[in-house]
């Protein structure tokens, strides 16, 4: 029998959340609505574990840099190499990287690395940096066929050619082949909202992250994204796991805020979600999360590193606002009507222009839910060269 | 035969350079088709990623046969004979009667494979996943030998009379002997290979994900020239003549000469270009995101279609017809 873990909307109150997730230097322009009453069903019975997110280190951010680590575009391992292993050794306190990897993957582990392919080729999660990292998950004993790398959409992985670039042994997996269809999702398992009367209110967690994987590394990109704000730690599991969510989003308004929090708290995700690296080689500061536009991508050669997805997010927004202050184009924040295209080669060309407003919130919206720290002040940023 | 020749200029027969004005018909595979279509003798055979082959009567667009396959098929199916044959994601290569639709053998290996079987003398070669190339009799299906490589193969083979040349996952272009499975060379780009060569008179042409695009002496493996694209190179490339056109990830459809690399044109078609572009007379036909004809003298575009955006199919130009599958699922026959 299912066991409803949480929430009617008015248990958490959707709007309050709402509200409590939204920056108070927002420049509210126009009032966002209210957010539909939003249920969640975990797996029933499932034990939380203390690796969970926030996970060992609740406000700890790494985050390296080194310029040379991406070069015409080109993103090079051995410097990635060195980048991963200061930044575990700085997470952990540990001596070895090795030893860091050791807090968070057993040798029995089924290890999924959840990927962000979309924005493939400009900018994806880099081959280069999952290498490492699966070179790191097997220097602890975990064999390559118990290694998962996966995504929502086949197609998309193919586009980033994951298959062919990454090690024999490892498997690539997209979680359905196209747009539609519900295979390869957990029908008991599943977040439920009507936000704008479509016809299917429920977003499935997929199988494998319900059933098949023990832990999760996940690898986000570092984006802007027309909805949410930024696609970060957050956004990458939350919409990579889930079904049926670009329903949140139907122009101008989101509801990306309060969900992609929500989804995150719902077992197991939330426990088998141990480790997040940011992929910080390439920063999308207008057009994500799918542009192809490199005048809005710089090579950035950065690396972030935590177990707490909301602190990450939050240095990720803090980045990605503070490159826009310079280029001239206006902030995440801004709810003005008049910045609203529904021209999307519009959107993909102006800055100043966008689809949805958007909704950054959703990361401290997130922090209320304990899934981190998102008062800037509060967060351990640590930054390393390498 | 694959894509029509080794050489992949993947057309049947002459093709007008102008826009097709109708579907013919349109057939429904029911899941969505990431290989190429191929044409002989009046039927169509497409796989799609279901593991269902369909074979399609062309002048009517009604199925003759079909025959589920035990996984995912991504693979390209390749003809020779009597028979077809395609890979698969159990990791088998499966041959069926081409009249029938019959399973006459299935060669397993240990991974998915995603590249095209290739047939030559007699001999069916392929790579796998599994990191190892297989020789298998084409009557028979019995293993003649196994050649172990150093990363994942996704690059369908170019089998000359002696000699099999193949990209692979560890960065290297291999020239194995098509005897034994020995390398005879091998030589290094910059990242993983996706792209499947072609060869023409003494040189190997093949794209790499670090971006460049190679020509390489078959003989010895030496990097003859290298031209760069602004992303990665998954595309296959079609020769004509001393014309080698090949699609970047960085949505440019480029043309190079073949002997020395000198770019003749390049044209933005796409967002991202992964499928291999075919020659057909005069005509460049690319699938990226619709489907788009080039003047191959020019690169300016002839005629698009909005149809069969499909990230890997190939279109097939068949006289006065194209035949073209989609991510959808469907196929159509336009004319």
């Amino acid at each position: 029998m299912d066991r409803r873990t949480f929430v009617k909307a008015g248990c958490i109150g959707s709007a309050s959340l709402l509200m409590q997730g939204l920056d108070p230097m927002i420049r509210a322009d126009v009032a966002p609505p209210a957010a539909p009453p939003i249920e969640l069903h975990g797996l029933p019975d499932y034990k939380p574990s203390p690796l969970g997110m926030p996970g060992l280190f609740p406000g700890r951010v790494i985050e390296v840099h080194e310029p040379n680590a991406i070069v015409r575009n080109r993103v090079s391992q051995p410097i990635v190499r060195q980048m991963l292993e200061h930044a575990m050794k700085e997470l952990t306190g540990e001596k070895s990287a090795q030893a860091g990897w050791a807090k968070f993957v057993e040798p029995n582990d089924i290890v999924g690395i959840k990927i962000n392919p979309s924005g493939a080729p400009a900018c994806c999660s880099s081959p280069e940096i999952l290498r490492e990292i699966i070179a790191s998950v097997k220097s602890v004993g975990v064999p390559a066929g118990n290694v998962l790398v996966y995504d929502r959409y086949s197609y998309e992985m193919d586009i980033g050619s994951y298959q062919v670039l990454l090690p024999p042994g490892v498997r690539i997996m997209g979680i359905q082949e196209t747009f539609a269809g519900d295979a390869g999702y957990e029908p008991n398992v599943y977040c439920e909202a009507d936000f704008f009367g479509e016809w299917e209110t429920r977003s499935h967690m997929a199988s494998i992250v319900a059933h098949e994987v023990t832990k999760i590394i996940s690898v986000p990109t570092m984006k802007d994204h027309s909805a949410s704000g930024v696609t970060g730690a957050l956004k990458n599991l939350a919409y990579g796991t889930f079904n049926n969510v670009a329903r949140t989003h139907r122009a101008p308004d989101s509801f990306t805020n309060p969900l992609i929090g929500l989804m995150c708290t719902v077992e197991p995700l939330r426990s088998k979600a141990v480790l997040h690296i940011m992929d910080g080689m390439r920063q999308v500061w207008h057009g994500g999360p799918l542009t192809q536009v490199q005048d809005f991508i710089d090579q950035a050669g950065i690396l972030l590193v935590a177990t707490d997805p909301v602190a990450l997010d939050t240095i990720e927004l803090e980045a990605i606002e503070m490159k826009r202050r310079e280029r001239g184009a206006p902030s995440l924040w801004q709810h003005d009507a008049n910045s609203i295209t529904t021209e999307s080669d519009d959107f993909y060309h102006n800055a100043s222009k966008n689809l949805f407003f958007r909704q950054p919130g959703h990361i401290a919206a997130a922090g209320k839910l304990g899934l981190g720290v998102a008062n800037l002040k509060q967060i351990d940023h640590r930054t390393l060269s390498a | 035969m694959l894509l029509k020749d080794n050489a992949r200029t993947g057309g049947q027969g002459q093709h007008p350079a102008r826009s097709p004005e109708r579907a013919v018909w349109q057939f429904h595979s029911g899941s969505s088709v990431r290989s190429a279509p191929i044409l002989e003798d009046g039927i169509l055979y497409v796989a799609s990623v279901s593991g269902v082959m369909h074979a399609i009567e062309v002048t009517t667009g009604k199925l003759k046969w079909k025959f589920q396959a035990a996984g995912q098929v991504h693979s390209t199916p390749s003809l020779s004979g009597n028979r077809v044959l395609f890979g698969c994601d159990d990791g088998k290569v499966y041959a069926l009667d081409r009249p029938a639709g019959s399973k006459l053998w299935e060669a397993p290996t240990g991974a998915e494979v995603w590249a095209s079987p290739v047939v030559r003398s007699g001999v069916v070669f392929f790579g796998s996943a599994d990191a190892r190339v297989y020789a298998i009799d084409a009557a028979t299906g019995r293993t003649l030998w196994v050649q172990d490589l150093g990363g994942k193969i996704y690059s369908t083979i170019y089998a000359s009379e002696q000699r099999l040349y193949l990209g692979c996952g560890d960065g290297r272009v291999y020239s194995l002997d098509s005897s034994s499975g020995e390398t005879r060379w091998s030589t290094p780009t910059g990242n993983g290979i996706d792209s499947s060569p072609a060869v023409t008179g003494d040189l190997v042409l093949i794209g790499s994900e670090d971006f460049f695009f190679y020509a390489m002496n078959a003989r010895t493996g030496e990097v003859r020239w290298k031209y760069e694209t602004g992303l990665g190179i998954a595309s296959s490339p079609a020769v004509s003549g001393d014309l080698t056109v090949v699609g970047s990830k960085d949505g440019f459809l480029y043309a190079l000469e073949s002997q020395t690399g000198r770019l003749r044109w390049k044209t933005a078609v796409g967002e991202v270009v992964t499928a291999p572009p075919v020659i057909g007379d005069g005509v460049v036909c690319i699938q990226a995101g619709g489907t788009f004809a080039l003047d191959s003298a020019t690169g300016s575009v002839v005629w698009r279609a909005a149809l069969a955006g499909a990230v890997q199919s190939v279109p097939v130009l068949a006289g006065d017809t194209v035949y073209l599958a989609s991510l959808s699922g469907e196929v159509y026959a336009l004319r």
